[in-house]
């Protein structure tokens, strides 16, 4: 009952949040428009690559056409949903630097959340209905059973978890250490490197990928299950990766919190 | 007159490092993308005898280290700064000065594709010694000079482009960083930043090329590797030097209209 109220408090505030969010982005239509134009241009441009690549050299690290850019499109999900969601993330260092972030913690909500989605990024909104559904007529070349397309589903909850995981702990990196705002394009950089099949790489970027930065867990694993080349232990696997990512990493913001100095309000 | 462009050039490098954090994110970006490239057609050509997109395994991951350099020589540029300087009003404080504004920003960006250049080389020759790729070394002296010709004149144009698009606040003067970020997503797939441009069709390939885009990239390595030679150089020198004349002109005519418009808002 508690669980929720606090769920329904919590979905007004981010919808409160995501609609200033919205009002600040579309105050300059023209240039929401052009950002839009250049995703959907860099998008296309390397789903093209990929086709006219594959299709002129017959698989990519054992992967097929469809293959491939099923695995980009599940990269495109796990990046753009991210980036949705976890938008106020690039926006939080400058509360840190002025002293703002003394104005979060004084208020009755968790200043985490605000820090990590305290505004959706509504460019990418436009996207991802697209994304679906390209998805979903790529997926569909797979004939997949309907236990396929659950755990896909499950696994990409679980990709966006380690996201999150990823954001919280990048959080906690900025209230600690203030001058680490590279750690955010360092994680965004090796989340790239997810476009292709992690088999693609040679070791030991490959365990990087694997253990480290679990960009194979996020991306490659998920596109497998449906494919339908997953096995049990390594959904659990994946599972078992998320659900640490997320304690440790909110651990470390609590941590983290009891370090800031409100040095700059 | 000289003197103050090269002190331009002396105070923009030690300005670029002085951000030390950001200087390495950017490299850092630079050699990440690379990887994720040579580990694809390191894939691709697994087996070293193969040959796609009129590639053997030499020159395609040459074409991949050639990247990380000619990116910097060519696209490690200063130029999107003006669109801010534009908009904000401070462009006042610029024509106050006696220099030219867009000299200065091109002095500027020398220093930039120094230094990017300098830790690119370096960058290269450790990646090489990690990776161990085959490496295709031109020997041909009129490729040699063709690809070095061809660099320059690369910079010149990127760095011309990049200036017109920025000059766009003249008129919208809120339209800052969207149409920059939108040259750049079309120039980095273009200009065979990414990937190189003979694995489309040649019928897209053909539209390309009717853009000054391949000349940044694509095409400098393609004569590097010896795939561009005799009639074709030329005419690529030439058309590469049409770009650059047409787009000097352009930048001189929209930045007299421009200062017609330019209100200094924000001042």
């Amino acid at each position: 009952m508690r669980g929720m109220r606090t769920l329904k408090k919590y979905g007004k505030i981010w919808w409160i949040m995501s609609r200033n969010a919205l009002s600040a982005a579309i105050y300059s239509k023209l240039s929401f428009l052009i950002f839009l134009l250049g995703k959907v241009v860099r998008f296309s441009f390397f789903v093209l690559f990929l086709f006219y690549l594959v299709e002129g050299t017959g698989n990519l690290a054992g992967y097929d056409i469809n293959q491939t850019i099923f695995i980009f499109l599940t990269f495109n999900v796990i990046d753009i949903v991210g980036q949705f969601l976890f938008r106020e993330v690039y926006r939080f260092k400058p509360l840190i630097l002025s002293g703002d972030f003394d104005l979060i913690l004084v208020r009755p909500t968790s200043s985490l959340f605000r820090g990590l989605m305290g505004g959706a990024d509504f460019i990418d909104l436009f996207t991802i209905p697209i994304l679906f559904v390209v998805l979903y007529f790529v997926g569909m070349n797979f004939h997949p059973q309907v236990g396929d397309v659950l755990i896909y589903l499950l696994l990409l909850i679980n990709g966006l978890m380690i996201t999150a995981a990823f954001h919280i702990f990048i959080l906690g990196l900025y209230v600690r250490f203030l001058e680490l705002d590279y750690v955010l394009w360092l994680y965004r950089d090796l989340l790239n490197l997810g476009k292709l099949p992690v088999g693609v790489y040679k070791q030991p970027l490959r365990d990087i990928l694997v253990y480290l930065v679990p960009v194979a867990t996020m991306i490659t694993v998920p596109a497998r299950a449906m494919m339908g080349l997953v096995s049990f232990w390594g959904v659990i696997v994946s599972i078992l990766i998320g659900t640490v990512g997320i304690l440790v990493s909110m651990r470390f913001w609590k941590y983290a919190l009891r370090y800031y100095t409100s040095a700059s309000s | 007159m000289r003197k103050k462009y090269f002190s331009v050039c002396r105070i923009s490098f030690i300005q670029e490092l002085a951000y030390r954090s950001k200087f390495v994110v950017e490299r850092l970006q630079s050699v990440l993308q690379v990887f994720l490239i040579f580990f694809l057609w390191d894939s691709v050509f697994s087996d070293p005898s193969r040959e796609v997109f009129g590639y053997d395994r030499a020159k395609i991951l040459t074409y991949v280290f050639g990247l990380l350099i000619v990116k910097a020589i060519v696209a490690s540029t200063k130029a999107s700064d003006v669109s801010g300087i534009i908009s904000s009003g401070e462009l006042t404080n610029y024509l106050l000065k006696p220099i030219g504004f867009v000299k200065y920003w091109f002095f500027r960006d020398i220093s930039a594709r120094g230094i990017h250049t300098a830790f690119a080389v370096v960058e290269a020759a450790i990646l090489f010694v990690i990776l161990k790729p085959p490496f295709f070394l031109q020997t041909n002296l009129m490729s040699v000079v063709g690809f070095l010709v061809l660099l320059v004149m690369a910079m010149i144009i990127f760095f011309l482009m990049l200036t017109l698009v920025s000059f766009i606040p003249f008129w919208l003067v809120e339209q800052t960083w969207p149409p920059i970020f939108l040259f750049l997503s079309i120039s980095e797939v273009l200009s065979g930043a990414v990937f190189p441009l003979d694995v489309f069709p040649e019928a897209i390939q053909k539209v390309l090329y009717l853009s000054p885009f391949p000349y940044l990239i694509f095409i400098p390595i393609q004569v590097y590797l010896g795939k561009v030679v005799g009639m074709e150089l030329i005419r690529s020198l030439l058309t590469a030097g049409f770009w650059m004349v047409g787009l000097m002109i352009a930048v001189s005519w929209v930045w007299q209209r421009g200062l017609v418009h330019y209100r200094a808002e924000g001042r």
